[in-house]
């Protein structure tokens, strides 16, 4: 399958805003359209090449017309072939780089716009100033969470820490501070990260326990923004740019049960399956992937997807983490952008294209003050959804290399 | 979502979890069972997830289990303020004797001892005129 026939040939990424008083808050559309525009110009295309074509929309959580992806080519102004929607949390961007690539091979559009934005802080809800869209707080999945004392992904993710912590004794706190902390570190090196200043091991130690054992310094900032990309066929693509990112490989699991569906084991996550698959198509070793791009949003869920994809064995991780280095010019470059842990997390859904963007951004050379030296395949994760009592309802695993 | 006088989240009773609710309001302990093949769902499901039968009745389960995992909540998430009067709130998910696995609170118990593994029982707390809520709190068998 590794033919180099699709690739990512734009990204966009608008800034992000905390949604502060006084601050100008910009709606989805308008985050949509900025994010679209710096795509297209990295593309140096125009919107007018999607007519026809294709338009990706990822489901947002603030409130949208129920068909939302046609709607939104009415707000752009395009008028695709075909479009692609999804509402698979953080593995969406992900998901809909398969879906193109797919359309794309098949031969029905040459090339897609992928776009996502949400403005999680403006959202109105029963708790103003967090996510909880309606929508999420309907339904059986949450009258048989909320009642029974769920309060939201932080205390569902602690039970799955709480878990790990179990089945394999000896991760220490530090160890997992240590991811924190160098994403902080990537994240100073990244002028569009939301948390810039130094973070010590000292502080994220002394932060305060939010939900045993999860502590305030395992969490995502929430912010507004978007992002975009564009992939094309890859005969579009060389005539584009002489710096095409080629989707290499893909694997997918979604409702991933590792043991029985009743009562399975949640220290392993779906990237033990599609991983090996992505990594297979790709036609790439643990060795020959130059930096990693995990869904982020604690930090024992990057040292989980390290173990998955199989860069040490389960349980492990603390070992492994102990062991690397993880700046961008060490031996195991890690969320080379801060990641949502500094960079901050525009809804989880939208979160989910920040692996995706940074990876494309090293890969085309233009990470500046943290590029990866040489970078020639990069692995991305997508990780969407909280299943009742699971982590990652979606998870996707990409390579791209930059290697024709 | 609907919430209390207390501001605590309540559900929203369909017909499909009436039974779940009602049981637990007058201090009984009811899981979906599939008529096909014994497993019992839960949280509640259109058709079993192991066999696909669609023949699901609620049906007394054993009210005991074990905690699987659990975590601490200090403080309020989500805004629902009500959840204040009960912090430290130990939320397990715990594993039933009859082989499904929920989310449960723990109560009468110091947070600090509470351990994976730990022997729980069910008993059950009314939280609106209509419904109950299983919740847990140590066992010694």
């Amino acid at each position: 399958m590794n033919k180099n026939d699709v690739a990512i040939v734009g990204i966009g990424r608008t800034p992000y805003s905390r949604a502060k008083p006084g601050e100008r808050i910009y709606t989805v559309d308008e985050y949509i359209a900025w994010a679209a525009d710096l795509a297209l110009k990295s593309a140096g295309m125009g919107k007018d090449d999607f007519n026809g074509q294709g338009l990706g929309v990822a489901h947002a959580e603030a409130a949208h017309t129920v068909n939302w992806s046609a709607a939104t080519a009415e707000t752009l102004g395009i008028s695709p072939q075909i479009l692609l929607r999804a509402d698979q949390g953080g593995a969406s961007a992900t998901a809909m780089l398969i879906r193109a690539a797919a359309m794309i091979r098949a031969g029905v559009v040459d090339r897609v716009l992928v776009v996502g934005a949400d403005t999680p802080l403006s959202i109105p809800s029963a708790a103003p100033g967090l996510p909880l869209s309606p929508e999420r707080t309907r339904g059986t999945y949450w009258d048989f969470q909320g009642p029974f004392g769920v309060m939201g992904a932080t205390a569902q993710f602690a039970l799955v820490l709480q878990r790990y912590m179990h089945q394999f004794p000896g991760l220490r706190f530090e160890t997992l501070g240590k991811i924190a902390t160098s994403n902080r570190y990537h994240a100073s090196l990244h002028p569009g990260a939301i948390y810039r200043q130094p973070m010590s091991l000292d502080n994220y130690m002394a932060s305060r326990m939010l939900s045993d054992p999860i502590r305030l310094l395992d969490c995502v900032p929430i912010v507004n923004g978007g992002l975009a990309y564009i992939v094309t066929s890859g005969e579009t693509a060389r005539k584009l740019t002489d710096r095409p990112v080629w989707l290499k490989g893909f694997g997918e699991a979604n409702n991933y049960y590792h043991g029985k569906r009743t009562l399975p084991d949640i220290t392993t996550t779906g990237f033990a399956s599609s991983a090996p698959a992505a990594m297979q198509m790709a036609g790439v070793k643990h060795d020959d992937i130059d930096f990693f791009q995990p869904y982020d949003d604690y930090p024992f869920i990057s040292m989980m997807t390290m173990e998955d994809w199989g860069f040490c064995k389960k349980g492990q991780g603390a070992k492994f983490v102990e062991e690397r280095n993880f700046r961008f010019d060490g031996d195991f470059p890690l969320s080379t952008d801060g990641g949502q842990l500094s960079g901050g997390q525009p809804g989880g859904a939208i979160g989910g294209f920040m692996p995706l963007v940074e990876a494309v951004t090293q890969l085309r050379g233009e990470a500046d003050q943290r590029q990866v030296k040489k970078a020639r395949i990069g692995a991305v994760c997508g990780f969407g959804g909280i299943p009742y009592g699971r982590p990652g309802r979606s998870c996707i695993a990409i390579v791209l290399g930059n290697e024709g | 979502m609907i919430v209390s006088n207390e501001n605590k989240p309540l559900p929203v009773i369909t017909d499909q979890t009436r039974p779940f609710w009602t049981a637990a309001k007058e201090g009984r302990f009811v899981m979906q069972k599939c008529q096909a093949c014994g497993t019992f769902n839960f949280q509640p499901k259109p058709w079993c997830i192991e066999c696909g039968s669609r023949d699901l009745e609620w049906a007394p389960a054993k009210p005991f289990g074990v905690v699987y995992s659990f975590t601490v909540s200090r403080s309020i998430a989500m805004n629902l303020a009500g959840w204040q009067d009960e912090m430290p709130l130990v939320m397990c998910l715990i594993d039933l004797d009859d082989g499904a696995r929920m989310y449960g609170q723990l109560t009468d118990v110091d947070p600090e001892t509470v351990r994976v593994g730990m022997r729980v029982a069910v008993h059950c707390e009314s939280i609106s005129e209509e419904a109950g809520i299983p919740k847990f709190r140590p066992h010694h068998d």
